[in-house]
């Protein structure tokens, strides 16, 4: 073997000195130019790697109390959220795995425009709502989540999405199951009328030229091609304030994905 | 006298709490209240904001993220909040900022802001500070400038009365000087000799009064014994026969009074030719017969505007050379913050270019003071520069303006409403000429294509012809959508009572028909008025508050500058004060016209949003059935951002 490598070897060498240095000097810098970008695009897909959390849901909804738990367990009062705020949440089972919570400001001229920065970057969604103001923003919550549903980032992603029922401290706070119900109701008409609506000024449609669902069938949660649940939680806790808030089922689910 | 001081950060966490007259949790609202009204729709200009009785002003810190808040009872006016925002501001920063830099959100999170000591010292400094400053005292009036003027001076020359009136001044005011000359007996002599030279200058005057006045009374006397000695002899003539009143102004006679032309009315005799000087009348000689001159406008004024703007900047640029090149390396690399001054004449750039843009000018002033105040101090990041950060925030800013602030979803609404088995009512208000009519038959289109029946309700008994050309748009939407293709019922109706009736009847009587029979949708059509038409106004208000509609759509083109912004406030101003309900129903959504008689000249769409907070709801691009758009905030950013 050395053998057949020796005479490859010298005739390398002597091409080599034959050829002319400065033939030499661009192909050695073309090869640290190539060698460069593999790296580039190396780390650059290191870093994309979709490791956030994001916290959604309309104001009000108890996103910025369900982060501050989340990372410290204690309570916090909180305002209207006007940017985003991430922090690294480790799970408790201690899986050394970690996540990136996001939490995103819930007003509607804010919503889109941050959901569009970080929807790349979102592993999985938890689609924060107000049970006890439900019946009443179910058309609101039903909007917000139909837009999140149908953005093409989200659906070639599929992340997983976890809708949690908060405020079920409250004695009206409706179940998951009901709200559950509704919302698939509310979204089998709005794909109707989203996809009715005029098309926009320059030509796309509104509502995204994706279909919800199936057509021909009501719609389902389990249409779509994310896995979804939903679960009860209170960011505020039933002790009030000094206690803990009682969301074992998010935080389990939180170390599922994570 | 503080009702609360909060900080949080813009993220949502309140970090420290201050409640001073109130109990807790006083603060919450009031401060939801002014992020949403304030913050989120940059009207950031002016930091203090009114809600129900309390007055809130506020300070953004852009460097850590934070929001200063102070509230107090609107009745009070206290002087020293802004010093104490500006002060608490500092410490805090200081106090904290390994926090901030170090540990980000979750310093945020855990740490404990224990800042009550603090803030009492600050609070006591500026109480005291506002409280001690020495009662101002009085001027003297030897020195107020008054006294040191003298009577001359404050003569007029040109009657008698304003001298008396001086006179009198002159009077009380040397009451006043006696009484001041007892108390400076030094100034006494001064003051005595000016009150006689003026007590002398005053009779003098007296005198010539005197004299001017015997002297007039003279020369009357003359002119009087003339005519004196002229009247025996009419007087002796009068007794013979009557005759004619002989006037002052000369012996004129009737023929010599009569200007009436001899010729004219009814005489045979032609009209004398006046004289017609070609030159006068045709004006420039050189122009040739039968042709149509374009408007000459005079760019002059435009171009010395220019120069003159031009002139001062141009030194500024010249010192920034030096400096300028390290600034600019310094501000590539590295964090530097964010100053006013940096950010001034990029703001004013790009204010010009939103008025080029066809915004409002307040609007645009407005604007740019927001994103100032958001990102005065804020830090750059590394290789960007300032202009990029400006236009990013601007960019941000306009997007969060024209994204909606209440669900916009009529076919949702109209569904709802049809399951109550009631109308949904659309009512369209606007100036004359915008597109209401036009409008109204494409949003009637589409609705029927979705399957909704319409009643077209002709409100509009003023304009000659309205009634006539919704007639003629039911016929042609009948004609596109026959009853046979919707199982056999009429998709479309118009519901008229001709012209010269009252609007509101009109309606109401339309809308208890759609009612009976089942239609899904009504969609008024009202009379384009002028904003300042104060009857028209109050007429479009009480169709408005007796007829309750569902949607009331302002209906606007895009061509509108700075008048969009006049139209909407008066609009509004005009809904709220003739509705009697507690909450009054002002306009709902803009319908947005004439889009495509517009290249990228969008800044209409900024305007209106901007002043009323609400969506546009349609855009209308063309005047076919199918030029309904809506609105897309991105595009219309793009196109107002694009050099």
């Amino acid at each position: 073997m050395a053998g057949r490598l020796e005479p490859h070897l010298e005739a390398l060498r002597r091409e080599l000195r034959a050829s002319d240095p400065a033939v030499l000097s661009v192909l050695l810098a073309l090869l640290a130019v190539a060698i460069t970008f593999l790296i580039w695009r190396f780390i650059q897909s290191r870093r994309s790697s979709r490791k956030a959390v994001l916290l959604l849901g309309l104001c009000d909804a108890g996103k910025t109390l369900l982060f501050a738990r989340l990372l410290t367990g204690r309570y916090r009062d909180t305002q209207t959220s006007i940017t985003d705020s991430s922090a690294v949440y480790r799970a408790r089972n201690d899986k050394s795995a970690n996540v990136t919570l996001i939490d995103l400001p819930g007003h509607e001229s804010l919503r889109l425009q941050f959901l569009e920065r970080f929807k790349a970057a979102a592993r999985a969604i938890v689609f924060v709502v107000d049970s006890v103001a439900f019946q009443r923003e179910v058309k609101d919550v039903a909007e917000f989540l139909y837009q999140v549903l149908v953005d093409s980032t989200v659906l070639k992603n599929a992340p997983a999405l976890l809708i949690a029922c908060n405020k079920q401290d409250v004695t009206m706070a409706k179940s998951a199951k009901l709200i559950q119900q509704q919302l698939e109701k509310e979204l089998n008409t709005l794909r109707v009328t989203r996809s009715a609506a005029p098309t926009s000024l320059d030509g796309s449609a509104t509502g995204g030229s994706a279909q919800l669902g199936r057509k021909g069938k009501d719609f389902d949660f389990s249409q779509l091609p994310m896995k979804v649940e939903f679960v009860e939680c209170s960011a505020r806790g039933s002790k009030g304030e000094e206690g803990d808030a009682d969301f074992e089922d998010l935080e389990k689910w939180l170390a599922k994905i994570a | 006298m503080l009702d609360f001081f909060t900080i949080f950060s813009k993220g949502g966490l309140v970090l420290w709490c201050f409640q001073g007259v109130r109990g807790p949790a006083a603060a919450t609202a009031p401060v939801n209240a002014l992020i949403r009204s304030v913050l989120l729709q940059e009207r950031g200009g002016n930091n203090s904001f009114n809600h129900e009785a309390l007055t809130l002003k506020y300070k953004l810190d852009n460097q850590f993220e934070l929001v200063f808040v102070v509230g107090f009872q609107k009745i009070l006016t206290l002087t020293y909040v802004d010093k104490l925002i500006d002060d608490v501001h500092k410490e805090f920063r200081d106090k904290y900022r390994n926090e901030f830099q170090q540990k980000g959100t979750l310093g945020i999170l855990n740490g404990t802001f224990d800042f009550k000591d603090d803030f009492m010292r600050l609070l006591r400094d500026a109480e005291e500070s506002s409280r001690v400053r020495a009662p101002t005292v009085m001027k003297t009036f030897e020195q107020s400038l008054k006294s040191q003027k003298t009577v001359k001076c404050m003569l007029e020359t040109r009657g008698e009365k304003p001298k008396e009136k001086v006179k009198n001044k002159k009077n009380k005011g040397s009451k006043k000087e006696g009484a001041e000359t007892v108390a400076a007996p030094g100034k006494a002599s001064v003051g005595e000799k000016q009150l006689s030279a003026a007590g002398e200058k005053e009779e003098l005057t007296k005198d010539e009064i005197l004299q001017k006045n015997r002297e007039e009374f003279f020369r009357r006397h003359m002119r009087a014994g003339e005519k004196s000695s002229k009247s025996p002899k009419p007087e002796a003539q009068k007794e013979k026969g009557k005759k004619p009143r002989v006037w002052d102004l000369g012996n004129s006679n009737a023929k010599v009074l009569d200007y009436s032309n001899s010729a004219t009315n009814g005489s045979t005799e032609a009209c004398p030719v006046e004289e017609f000087d070609p030159d006068l009348g045709l004006g420039d000689r050189n122009r040739e017969p039968g042709r149509l001159y374009d408007l000459e406008y005079e760019s002059n004024d435009e171009a010395e505007e220019e120069k003159f703007i031009q002139n001062p900047t141009k030194p500024s640029a010249k010192k920034g050379g030096l400096g300028g090149m390290f600034g600019m390396l310094k501000g590539l690399v590295g964090s530097k913050s964010l100053t006013r001054e940096d950010m001034e004449p990029i703001l004013e750039k790009m204010k010009d270019h939103l008025i080029a843009k066809n915004v409002a000018a307040e609007i645009a002033i407005q604007l740019c003071e927001s994103v100032a105040k958001k990102l005065e101090g804020k830090v750059m990041g590394t290789f960007t520069t300032v202009t990029s950060t400006v236009k990013q925030a601007l960019q941000e800013a306009l997007v969060q303006i024209l994204q909606p602030q209440r669900r916009v979803d009529v076919l949702r609404d109209v569904m709802d409403a049809q399951r109550h088995r009631r109308p949904y009512v659309v009512t369209f208000c606007g100036v004359n000429g915008v597109g209401k009519s036009t409008n109204l038959a494409k949003i009637s289109f589409w609705l029927i294509e979705n399957g909704f029946s319409v009643l077209i309700a002709a409100c509009d008994t003023f304009r000659a012809g309205a009634v006539e050309q919704l007639r003629t748009h039911t016929r042609r939407l009948n004609t596109l959508h026959p009853p046979e293709s919707h199982g056999g019922r009429t998709m479309v109706q118009l519901y008229e009572k001709g012209y010269g009736k009252d609007a509101a009847g009109i309606a109401m009587e339309a809308i208890s028909y759609a009612r009976n029979q089942g239609f899904d949708v009504v969609l008024v059509d009202t009379a384009g008025r002028m904003q300042d038409n104060a009857p028209l106004m109050t007429a479009l208000a009480k169709l408005i508050a007796v007829n309750a509609p569902d949607l009331v759509l302002f209906v606007g083109e895009a061509l509108v500058g700075n008048e969009a912004v006049d139209q909407l406030v008066k609009f509004n101003k005009a809904l709220a004060d003739h509705s009697m309900a507690q909450t009054p129903r002002l306009i709902d959504g803009i319908v947005l016209t004439k889009f495509d008689t517009i290249d990228d000249k969008v800044g209409a769409a900024i305007s209106m949003t901007y002043i009323t907070s609400k969506p546009i709801v349609f855009v209308g691009t063309g005047q076919t059935y199918c030029d309904l758009r809506s609105l897309n905030a991105k595009a219309v950013v793009a196109a107002l951002m694009k050099a």
